[in-house]
């Protein structure tokens, strides 16, 4: 098999790994990386490693044919690229929260007209509020975004949220429900078709262990 | 708060002085355009002139429309309008675009300017769209496209057609074994009826297989009641379907609704297959962004490509938009995409040669080389470095005058010759 898989480092990697095993992919390679961002494995598919973020440019450009990103950086990102199973882990959910006790978002829209958001998913937050008739003002964030509402820089956030531990231990409260996310393999627009007894093969037989 | 607004302030003021520090003077272009430098130029007709060459001995006629259209004559072409484009205003402030796409400028055409024509009608072109970059997708926002349309009969043969041409074109281009998918939008129509399927639905289904996500489709699939058993399995498996000719056997049998569609698909490949094309992959996940489409839809592919090298289809309903109903089908190469997918054009490696001590001083010699189609470039006798000058424009001889003859050194391998006359040079 001359594929090449591209692998989310972080959150998704253990589980990542879980399925690719039970498609009956060898691992071996993946579980002893160090530094390595790329490793080929004999027979098998060539894996590379990146952050999650940056799955759906990898695969979009062709450099690898498949991915297994979270359906949120597919809403954030909106790539060209096919989507073809939901793995069903990695389940979680974008949420908008703000400051426990009174919420700050409606007196904020009435008094100022625009609501402060402050998010690494800038699209989506924006999307949002649009589609939901309210003006944001969406300011970019790279982690931490939990910060933002304590210290006066945002009224609330949006974010990706599993447990709720974080949001609680920060004192927030998920005030909206936006979308609900899992882990998705994707495929280039042309490996899909090139490849397509390969891909086909490989989508059967996640299929035949997701969820 | 206001502490917090001059900081930022503070910060936009800092990055943009850094900014300026190490980038320098710039002259920008806009985002998603850019310049073509020879190399890439001479590559790009080369790859432009095979595929031209080869849809004008399938009948095609060039023909040319203008960059600029009434708004809302292109908007015509698509149900909800044609979205993100360049737009501006001409001086009785009616609303300009700079077009966006090719096919419908062409239906225009066809349905205006060649109304009389009894047809079909065969026409190419070479040109370029423009629509605005979208961020972070790496996608130009000026999109060089060579392709053909034919506004003919509207049947399986036209389809073939414009399949078998792009192929033969394709090839001619340098790709040795285009792969090439057609699925089909009536099809998909089709099976949508005999589950029959309501309007949300189908919009829903149609947003799920234009944003080619298999996970959507499968989702929305099992909220259309009538779908069960054979055919709920089909549905919800449809987009992933692909195979060859037993795939329109089998969905025929399944959904008779849908068995005239799958019948003029298999005569199609048989079409395609006399010509001695390449045999397409059926492949129902295939469709086009632009919802003008109406029957067979088409991409080819190549290694290489991040995208389909070729896009098209089968759109009957243009015409009518524009005054004149009749069915066409058509296909579009994207060059810059093509040229990534193959290696340098054939007949475009080095031959010119640079005369140094100036080529006026041989204007006779010089002119029967161009004459032969051969490049001649003159230097002054002074010129430090000949041979690297002609490297960087492309040529390959450097010819010095003797006090008989010439000496010639052919600046790819370093070798050199002494030749009596310019007329028995080594490039001829």
């Amino acid at each position: 098999m001359d594929l090449t898989i591209c692998v989310p480092r972080g959150a998704l990697f253990d589980e990542s790994l879980e399925a690719l095993k039970a498609a009956g992919l060898p691992i071996d390679p993946l579980l002893n990386l160090g530094r390595k961002l790329i490793v080929k494995c004999p027979d098998g598919p060539t894996y590379i490693t990146t952050r999650p973020t940056d799955v759906p440019v990898y695969v979009e450009s062709g450099a690898a044919d498949l991915g297994i990103v979270g359906r949120d950086v597919l809403l954030e990102r909106q790539p060209d690229v096919y989507e073809l199973l939901d793995l069903g882990f990695g389940a979680c959910r974008m949420v908008w929260a703000t400051m426990a006790g009174d919420d700050p978002a409606p007196a904020a829209i009435d008094r100022f007209g625009v609501v402060r958001v402050a998010s690494k998913y800038v699209n989506v937050a924006e999307a949002w509020f649009e589609s939901t008739g309210r003006k944001a003002e969406i300011v970019k964030v790279n982690g931490s975004v939990e910060l933002a509402p304590l210290v006066g820089l945002a009224d609330g956030i949006v974010d990706l949220v599993a447990t709720g531990k974080t949001l609680r231990e920060n004192g927030l409260v998920e005030r909206e429900q936006i979308f609900d996310s899992s882990a998705r393999l994707i495929a280039n627009r042309v490996s899909h078709k090139l490849e397509a007894a390969a891909v086909d093969d490989l989508v059967r037989r996640f299929a035949e262990h997701a969820r | 708060m206001s502490e917090l607004t001059s900081a930022f302030a503070l910060s936009v003021l800092g990055s943009s002085a850094l900014m300026t520090d190490f980038m320098g003077d710039q002259v920008p272009l806009p985002d998603g355009v850019r310049d073509v430098l020879p190399v890439e130029a001479a590559e790009l007709s080369a790859l432009e002139t095979s595929l031209m060459g080869v849809f004008s001995s399938f009948g095609y006629r060039e023909v040319r429309t203008p960059l600029i259209e009434f708004s809302d004559v292109v908007d015509r072409g698509q149900d909800q309008g044609i979205g993100r484009a360049y737009r501006m205003f001409d001086d009785q402030g009616r609303v300009l675009v700079l077009r966006p796409d090719l096919t419908i400028p062409i239906a225009r055409l066809i349905a205006t300017r060649m109304a009389d024509e009894p047809g079909p009608v065969r026409v190419s072109y070479a040109a370029r769209a423009v629509r605005p970059p979208s961020a972070g997708t790496g996608q130009g926002a000026e999109r060089r496209q060579v392709g053909i349309e034919l506004a003919g009969a509207g049947g399986a043969e036209d389809d073939a057609e414009v399949i078998a041409a792009l192929a033969a074109a394709l090839q001619a281009a340098g790709l040795e074994q285009p792969q090439v998918a057609i699925g089909s939008v009536a099809l998909v129509d089709a099976v949508l009826d005999a589950v029959d399927a309501d309007q949300d639905a189908r919009d829903a289904l149609w947003g799920a297989l234009q944003g080619r996500s298999m996970v959507a489709w499968a989702n929305e699939t099992r909220r259309v009641r009538r779908a069960r058993g054979r055919l709920g399995a089909l549905l919800a498996q449809l987009p992933n379907l692909r195979g060859g000719g037993e795939l329109l056997t089998r969905i025929a049998k399944i959904a008779p609704a849908a068995a005239a569609e799958c019948a003029r698909l298999l005569h199609t490949l048989d079409l395609v297959a006399a010509y001695g094309a390449p045999a397409p992959m059926i492949d129902l996940g295939v469709v086009r962004d632009w919802n003008y489409y109406s029957g067979v839809v088409i991409e080819a592919y190549a290694p290489g490509a991040s995208a389909p090298v070729a896009v098209g289809g089968r759109y009957d309903a243009l015409g009518a938009r524009f005054g004149r109903p009749r069915p066409a089908v058509g296909v579009a190469v994207t060059l810059d995409l093509l040229h990534h997918a193959v290696g340098v054009p054939e007949g475009h490696e080095p031959r010119g040669v640079l005369v140094v001590g100036g080529s006026d001083t041989r204007v006779t010699a010089a002119a029967m080389l161009r004459a032969t189609g051969i490049p001649v470039v003159g230097v002054l006798a002074a010129y430090a470095g000949p041979e690297e000058f002609a490297r960087t424009q492309g040529l390959r001889y450097v010819a010095r005058p003797m006090k008989s003859g010439w000496k010639v050194v052919d600046v790819t391998d370093g070798v050199a010759t002494r030749i009596a006359s310019l007329e028995e040079g080594p490039w001829i």
